[in-house]
């Protein structure tokens, strides 16, 4: 653009900061024990019905929800990781993400209302954290960065804290 | 009865200002106080007493903010110490717990009585021993309902302080609210039809931090509501004035100078500060409601019909009439006919009722501006006030139709934050005007530029929202082709659910329509973004009030080099929100640009401007240090 200023023109993908590796063992493990526990109870229906006049032969239907559930619980997650990326910049966060959708968000850092950095029982084992971004918009007000090292979450926080606490303007972000 | 322009019926007092109507007020209500009671027919017992009001009748008045603790200041008689300052408004008796108006029980009783008569019909229809379980329901609600009535009552209070309102009630759980005076956005005081016949009224305070109302005094009198109202704008008011004159002295001259017109003539100086800006004449009311021509009205009167049985309504109405004989007679020949006739009747019905809805609505709608607040009062039955602060809109809204906009009618909305959840965010400015009328008053809220012609989106979105509208059209045609049985109806062969096919053309037209209706404009001072075929809307986002900037791109839109942009705002609604959907890829990516660079860029000129220097932020060298322990730790991990 014709401004100096240096927001999103520098946006090249190989910029943007990956999510922590880790981040698609905790999905797969979350999103596999829900894939298990469909294929468990799909399987207990064909089972059930094994003796019964069914359209489809035996174990069939587990088969798909169990080929589905691979898809769901294992190669999801490394699309969905390798479609995240964010950088934090000096006046915003950008966020790329989504397999179907491909979602870029443009959150100013002067428009955050607050943050949150939270971290549940899988998170932990792996050391990460997500950070939460409360903002006052209202489509979706709060924006999640998920699968960050728990340390890196904290520090982005605290340095998006400093700026908003420094800003000379010191406005209602409404 | 007061009108709230003139705030008060009380005479102009020679030098008084604000504080001083609102000291006189109480002044002369203590007298009133009984004889409005009487009209209730009850006690004056929890109302102001002479010496109640006594103390605040001391003409100097103390400037609340000077005595930060008047919610801890002992009952000594005088309540308000008053060093000389410009206190604009008295607390009076208003900061010591404070009942709501006598008639709330009778209100409350009255409102109970419905599910008492419930209870009583069986009894009423068979009074016989069969029905003693209703009968010793009736006598349980007696018995537990209306002390009920009474405890509620006797437990809440309410009382202002200069920092806050506190409002206690319940009966087993004590509630201990209070709510920050800075935080009160809107002191809405309404009245139905009952409230205005006793003088009673209903002020609801609404916070920029709940979505709801934060909290409702149900009822007090009207002269109390005001009062409320009066003491709470002045606390705000010298709250702001505080502020401003150390952080910025052109505003705080600007309210300086407000306020000290005040004080030499407060009847003349209110009507100068109160700008009408917006008035409807009564004719224009109807003249709004007959363009106010809703689906739903139709719907809610074909649901009455239900009940009302039209063939014997109509029997009874034209059979007493012998020359509308062959009318009738046509009726029963052909159901077609009849079908008509009472399509025609629910649409005039429902016009009708549209028009009465929208006369109690909007009678008597008038729109000024008081200092940095609109302010409106419409309604006939139920008259409603509002307040809408200048600095919380977000967005304007303008809104049409395509039978209003070929006669040149508009409305306005305005898009806030914290305020009714009732209306969703979006509170009606002007209902119904001229365009030029609605861009005046619309520029009186927030200086826009509408464009003329606006940049269209992707003629591909023609053939997407096609393309949706055949796959929900073949999802609802399948399944009932599939479960249609082979002996009903199934013109020229084909089974009648494959008939809805004939849609296609009007469906395509549809999605023309939306394309033409579809634009965006990216302006210097913000977004404008035209949506809607039957229900258009113009939105106009300010850069100002910009929030989070968002593209996306389906997996369709993707195949067709399509993106959709989004501005998010503070308080926009759910259902239609201001998204520019399906223009090329690179023009969403540039214009997604260039609304954030304008965003950045303005608000990079204000810190210059408040500052003198550029924002110090932005290096990371410059910012200050975060402590050394802290970074050792990250270097670690």
């Amino acid at each position: 653009m014709e401004t100096a200023s240096p927001p999103l023109e520098t946006a090249s993908a190989d910029e943007l900061q990956s999510l922590e590796p880790s981040m698609q063992t905790v999905w797969s493990i979350k999103r596999g024990a829900f894939a298990t526990i469909t294929a468990f109870a799909v399987f207990f229906y064909d089972l059930a019905h094994l003796f019964g006049t069914s359209a489809l032969p035996f174990g069939v239907l587990t088969a798909i929800v169990a080929v589905l559930g691979v898809l769901y619980a294992l190669i999801w997650p490394r699309l969905m990781y390798r479609n995240w990326g964010f950088s934090i910049r000096s006046e915003e966060i950008y966020i790329e993400h989504g397999v179907l959708n491909h979602i870029r968000t443009v959150v100013p850092l002067r428009r955050i209302q607050h943050l949150d950095v939270s971290q549940d029982l899988l998170e932990r084992e792996f050391s990460l954290g997500r950070l939460i971004v409360h903002t006052a918009g209202s489509r979706s007000s709060d924006v999640v960065i998920p699968g960050l090292n728990l340390k890196e979450a904290e520090r982005i926080r605290d340095r998006v804290k400093q700026f908003i606490l420094e800003d000379p303007l010191m406005e209602d972000p409404v | 009865m007061a009108s709230p322009l003139s705030n008060g019926s009380h005479p102009p007092d020679s030098g008084g200002n604000d504080h001083d109507s609102g000291e006189e007020r109480s002044r002369e209500s203590s007298p009133q106080e009984p004889a409005a009671d009487t009209d209730g027919g009850s006690a004056a017992e929890p109302f102001g007493t002479m010496e109640e009001t006594a103390p605040d009748a001391d003409p100097e008045n103390p400037a609340p903010d000077t005595q930060p603790t008047a919610s801890d200041a002992p009952d000594d008689g005088n309540p308000v110490p008053n060093p000389d300052n410009d206190g604009p408004a008295t607390l009076g008796e208003l900061h010591e717990p404070q009942r709501l108006h006598p008639l709330t029980l009778l209100q409350r009783f009255l409102a109970s009585l419905p599910a008492l008569l419930l209870l009583m019909v069986p009894v009423l229809m068979n009074p016989s021993g069969e029905n003693v379980f209703y009968l010793f329901m009736t006598v349980a609600f007696g018995v537990i309902a209306l002390p009920s009535i009474l405890l509620q009552y006797y437990r809440f209070s309410y009382r202002l302080t200069p920092k806050q309102i506190i409002i206690q009630s319940g009966v087993f759980n004590r509630q201990n609210r209070s709510i920050p005076i800075e935080r009160v956005q809107n002191v809405q005081i309404e009245q139905n039809v009952l409230a205005r016949v006793a003088n009673i009224a209903k002020v609801k305070i609404e916070t920029a931090g709940s979505t709801g109302t934060e909290g409702v005094l149900e009822y007090v009198s009207l002269d109390e509501a005001q009062r409320i109202r009066h003491v709470i704008r002045s606390f705000q008011r010298q709250t702001t004035n505080a502020e401003t004159a150390t952080e910025q002295d052109v505003s705080a001259d600007s309210i300086d100078g407000d306020e000290s017109d005040a004080s030499t003539s407060p009847e003349g100086e209110r009507r100068a500060e109160e700008q009408v800006l917006f008035r409807m004449p009564l004719q224009r009311v109807f003249l709004s409601g007959m363009f106010r021509f809703s689906l739903v009205y139709i719907a809610v009167v074909f649901s009455v019909f239900q009940f009302v049985e039209p063939d014997t309504l109509l029997n009874y109405v034209l059979a007493s009439r012998s020359q509308f004989q062959s009318f009738v007679d046509a009726i029963y020949a052909s159901p077609f006919f009849a079908a008509v006739v009472t399509i025609l009747f629910a649409a005039l019905f429902g016009w009708l009722t549209g028009i009465a809805i929208n006369l109690n609505r909007y009678y008597g709608f008038h729109l000024w501006l008081e200092g940095d607040k609109l302010r409106k009062k419409h309604g006939l039955f139920t008259v409603t006030e509002g307040t809408i602060p200048l600095e919380k809109v977000q967005a304007l809204i303008l809104r049409t139709n395509p039978l209003m906009e070929a006669f040149g009618w508009f409305a306005l909305e305005a898009q806030t934050v914290g305020v009714n959840v009732d209306e969703q965010g979006h509170r009606v400015v002007v209902p119904f005007a001229r365009r030029e009328q609605v861009l005046d008053v619309g520029r009186r809220v927030r200086e826009f530029d509408l464009p003329d012609s606006f940049q269209r989106v992707s003629p591909l979105t023609i053939r997407r929202s096609f393309v949706r509208y055949m796959v929900a059209l073949t999802v609802v045609v399948a399944p009932a082709v599939y479960f249609w049985p082979s002996d009903w109806a199934a013109p020229m062969d084909a089974a009648l659910p494959y008939w809805a096919y004939t849609l296609t053309p009007l469906l395509l037209l549809w999605a023309y329509l939306q394309y033409t209706h579809h634009g965006y404009t990216l302006s210097d001072d913000g977004l404008y973004i035209r949506r809607g075929v039957i229900s258009r809307y113009i939105w106009v986002l300010p850069t100002e009030k910009q929030h989070v900037f968002y593209t996306t791109a389906s997996i369709f839109q993707r195949r067709l080099g399509l993106k959709s942009f989004f501005v998010d705002t503070a308080g926009a609604a759910g259902y239609a929100y201001p998204e520019v959907v399906d223009v090329p890829a690179d023009t969403a990516d540039s214009s997604l640009y260039r609304l954030y660079d304008r965003f950045h860029t303005l608000y990079q000129d204000r810190i210059r401007a408040a500052t003198g220097s550029a924002d110090t932020r932005l290096s990371s060298e410059e910012r200050p240090q975060l402590p050394e322990a802290t970074r050792n730790e990250w270097a670690e991990g």
